[in-house]
């Protein structure tokens, strides 16, 4: 019994971080280059679903649409403020220029809405559905569908549709690419604004049920880091599966000891993963752009 | 205070001009803590002080090494624990708290080398910031040592054998001696040989190690000493915040030192003293923003990485050539510095035998035996992809191989690193020139010498020497960045045989020259070989190679499918088919111009 309800909790925790992982590894892709502010766009999402519930009485699903429509706003500024001006700079640059918009984002909400944790409505309600003798909060379930569905939409755009195979031919070669009378830098802007759509709706999804804080970035951006390391550098499905077995390592080991044993027990893993493979559990998709 | 003016002057003065604007600036702000500054002008001064050390410190792992540490406010934090926990809870003085604070974030540092510095920047990075997160959980969990998130309260203020530097302007001067005094051992450290490592091993690990520097080891002692400046840093702000809590550890800290670095001017020693002057003045200025500054730091990062990323002592030196047009550096006398002794053997001076590599079941090169005599030039052909430049890799270690012996000299160096072999004996080039970014053709030449002269100046004088040789002494005090193919070529030659190589390893050195240059190499070339040094050459370029090489090895997927002289080569059925497929009569090219 126990066992089911850790297993609906790490799937749903997953399948949040699965979108984090997703928008990272999505412009690591397109650019060769780590968003540092990944965690600090998730965190900013679930500050803007907070602020929307709070003049928009309606449930999270509603607001979804709309926190993911402003965060992709919010991702072409930062392609455009802090990636393009340096694309043909060493990668040191990126690294810094995407820390500086982390900073930005954490210390802007801090301004607008305190330190304190704040919680974003959930995407249905609050009641739990009793499946079998298990009792599930509705929640936990609504994010498992709704992450579901952005995973295999995420999919289906990259893979199914004309947008898509631009987005992948850029992402693959930008100089053949644009050879080829792609438009590039548009391409690598709207690579930005997925990452940050999915950033924004894991913010929403997270921030129900385990609050979100204005310095909760650099946790988020570890775990989506530890996800594509990992599942394997620059490999899409990789993260997904990463992403999944991190939660379901924190929700054991947090019904097992402490939350922060948990935390720490992961990072010291992955350490212990990077002494012994460099390259990933699952070695490297993506080349040494980065 | 006023230590900092005689440093500042020697410092720039070998960073290319003294900018009198920042021994200015220095003055300045001397003068306002002597004479004008109140009691919390003091405070904000100390503040900045400790500010600096930390952020020396950090220039060298970040701006001279090149990595990304996110685990400096980390450093900080623990200095800073260490002098609460021994200073408050266990009732020790200065004199022992200081160096425990030191020493705990160095051993850390040592510690966590072993899995993080390999790492490559952005998982070092990362890895770092994870380090960081472990230790600020520790902090608030381990309630018994730390206090938890109440932290550690009533650290005494500082005593040293008896004196107490009082507030203000005393523990100003104080905390702004150990500045002077960290900022002239940085510069001590920066200075010399690895004044001209450095720029190589940011810009072109490879190149570097290819020149005998062990880059891993710059990037421990590089770690080693940012923690250990970082722990003094810390000890320093407890004693002046006399509460230890885990806000010392968290990312603002990080956060706060990264942009003094970026902002001050990546690097440089004086930058760090600049931005953390300017970053712990800039929140007074916007007083009643609470946190708000660190809004601005974000800003203001982004701003100067995108905008000016050479930072404020760069912008000032930019300033500073276009208003006073810098005179030229004198060249030194250019000094032979006569052959190297090395110890006698016998056979041939580099000999591999049966070496292997695959890629993901791709056999890069299988089984590949050759030698090359004293004296002698030896080709490597083979059509693209046939295993050639791996070749080169394996037998300087920058790929591991799968299996093979390499000696060098008669001495068996397999599977050292690729530092070692380069320091056997062995020099190579690369197919795009690698030399540093900044630094004129001199400097590039001298970093070769780098790990054979210890002294900046014989280096510099044995390097001309060398770019004489090779006809380049003109372009001594030419930049690298404008220098066009040609010249980059034999600066490049010039810098490998500056190392006076047992074997030296080109790989395509024609490509891009024009048939003068061509010419001009091959015989630089063939008088380097004349004095003894072996040369391994690969080529796609035959009118240039097949004139040069006394023996020829044709390589096809990775095995040697031909080897013989320049003319047998060309007439070889296997060589031809291996170029043009097997039923095509003629040679790929057509020999000899």
């Amino acid at each position: 019994m126990i066992v089911a309800q850790l297993l609906v909790n790490g799937l749903a925790l997953g399948a949040a971080y699965a979108l984090v992982a997703l928008g990272f590894v999505l412009v690591l892709n397109a650019t060769g280059a780590v968003n540092f502010a990944q965690g600090d766009l998730v965190m900013a999402g679930g500050f803007l679903a907070v602020a929307l519930a709070g003049s928009l009485p309606v449930p999270g699903i509603v607001l979804l649409p709309l926190v993911m429509g402003l965060m992709a706003l919010l991702g072409l500024a930062v392609s455009l403020l802090a990636y393009l001006p340096l694309r043909n700079r060493p990668p040191v640059s990126v690294f810094i220029s995407t820390i500086a918009v982390g900073i930005i984002l954490q210390n802007g909400v801090i301004l607008l809405f305190g330190p304190e944790p704040k919680a974003a409505p959930a995407l249905f309600g609050a009641t739990t559905v009793s499946l079998g003798g298990l009792v599930i909060p509705e929640q936990s379930i609504a994010v498992i569908a709704v992450a579901g569905l952005l995973i295999l939409g995420q999919h289906w755009l990259f893979a199914r549709t004309q947008l898509g195979r631009r987005l992948r031919a850029t992402a693959q070669d930008p100089e053949m690419a644009r050879a080829c009378g792609i438009p590039v830098t548009a391409m690598i802007a709207l690579t930005f604004a997925v990452g940050a759509a999915l950033a924004g709706a894991a913010g929403l999804l997270l921030s129900n049920q385990f609050f979100v804080t204005p310095s909760s970035g650099a946790g988020l951006i570890l775990k989506a880091y530890i996800a594509v390391t990992i599942g394997g550098w620059g490999s899409v499905a990789g993260a997904v599966t990463g992403a999944l077995l991190i939660a379901a390592f924190e929700v054991v080991a947090s019904a097992t000891v402490s939350y922060s044993a948990a935390t720490a027990a992961l990072y010291l893993a992955v350490l212990v993963i990077l002494t012994f493979r460099p390259q990933g559990l699952f070695g490297e998709a993506a080349g040494a752009r980065a | 205070m006023r230590d900092r003016v005689p440093w500042a002057s020697s410092w720039t003065g070998i960073a290319g001009g003294a900018t009198p604007a920042l021994v200015l600036a220095g003055a300045l702000v001397a003068a306002h803590a002597v004479l004008f500054a109140d009691p919390y002008g003091l405070r904000v001064l100390t503040v900045a002080g400790v500010y600096a050390l930390a952020v020396i410190g950090y220039q060298m792992i970040f701006g001279k090494a090149g990595a990304l540490s996110l685990a400096q406010g980390t450093f900080h934090g623990l200095g800073a624990y260490a002098t609460g926990i021994v200073g408050s809870q266990l009732g020790y003085g200065f004199a022992v708290t200081f160096p425990v604070s030191i020493l705990v974030p160095t051993v850390l540092a040592l510690v966590i080398a072993a899995p993080v510095l390999r790492l490559e920047s952005h998982y070092f990075a990362l890895a770092t910031l994870g380090i960081g997160q472990v230790a600020l959980l520790g902090a608030v969990e381990w309630q018994g040592v730390t206090g938890g998130s109440n932290g550690i309260a009533g650290v005494a203020a500082i005593e040293l054998f008896g004196w107490r530097p009082g507030r203000g302007l005393p523990l100003a001067l104080f905390v702004w001696a150990l500045v002077a005094a960290g900022a002239v051992i940085a510069w001590r450290y920066g200075r010399g040989w690895r004044r001209l490592a450095f720029p190589l091993m940011r810009d072109n690990p490879a190149a570097a190690r290819a020149l005998g520097i062990d880059i891993d080891r710059l990037r421990l002692e590089t770690f080693a000493l940012s923690a250990a400046y970082a722990g003094a840093a810390g000890a320093l702000a407890a004693h002046i915040q006399r509460v230890v809590s885990p806000e010392v550890l968290e990312f603002p800290v990080m956060v706060t030192i990264l942009t003094m670095a970026v902002i001050g001017g990546r690097g440089r020693v004086g930058g760090a003293i600049a931005g953390a002057l300017l970053l712990t003045q800039l929140p007074e200025w916007f007083r009643g923003w609470e946190r708000g500054y660190l809004l601005l730091y974000g800003v203001v990062l982004l701003a100067v990485v995108v905008a000016a990323p050479w930072g404020l002592v760069g912008a000032l030196e930019r300033a500073r050539r276009r208003w006073l047009p810098e005179r030229p550096r004198p060249l030194p006398v250019p000094v032979d510095p006569g052959p190297r002794p090395t110890p006698p053997f016998r056979g041939p001076m580099l000999y591999v035998a049966g070496l292997s590599k695959s890629f993901g079941g791709v056999r890069a090169v299988d089984g590949v035996s050759l030698w090359i005599d004293r004296g002698e030039i030896l080709g490597v052909i083979g059509p693209n992809g046939s295993g050639k430049t791996t070749l080169i890799n394996l037998m300087t270690s920058l790929e591991k191989p799968d299996g093979g012996k390499l000696y060098v000299r008669g001495v068996e160096m397999t599977g050292m690193p690729t530092h070692r072999i380069a320091r056997g004996g062995v020099a190579r080039g690369f197919q795009m020139a690698s030399l540093p970014p900044d630094g004129d053709a001199l400097d590039a030449v001298a970093a070769g010498r780098a790990m054979i002269d210890k002294d900046p100046s014989s280096a510099a004088a044995h390097a001309l020497h060398f770019l004489t040789l090779t006809g380049a002494a003109d372009l001594a005090r030419t930049p690298c960045s404008v220098l066009p193919p040609g010249s980059r070529r034999r600066v490049e030659l010039a810098r490998a045989l500056a190392r006076q190589p047992g074997a030296l390893l080109l790989d395509e050195p024609a490509a891009g020259l024009t048939e003068a240059e061509q010419a001009d190499l091959a015989g630089q070339i063939r008088s380097a070989a004349a004095s003894g040094v072996a040369v391994l050459i690969v080529e796609h370029n035959m009118p240039f190679l097949l004139p040069l090489a006394d023996r020829i090895i044709c390589l096809d997927e990775g095995r040697i499918i031909a080897e013989g002289t320049p003319d047998a080569i060309r007439r070889d059925p296997a060589v031809m088919a291996a170029y043009l497929g097997p039923s095509h009569p003629e040679p790929a090219h057509p020999g000899p111009a």
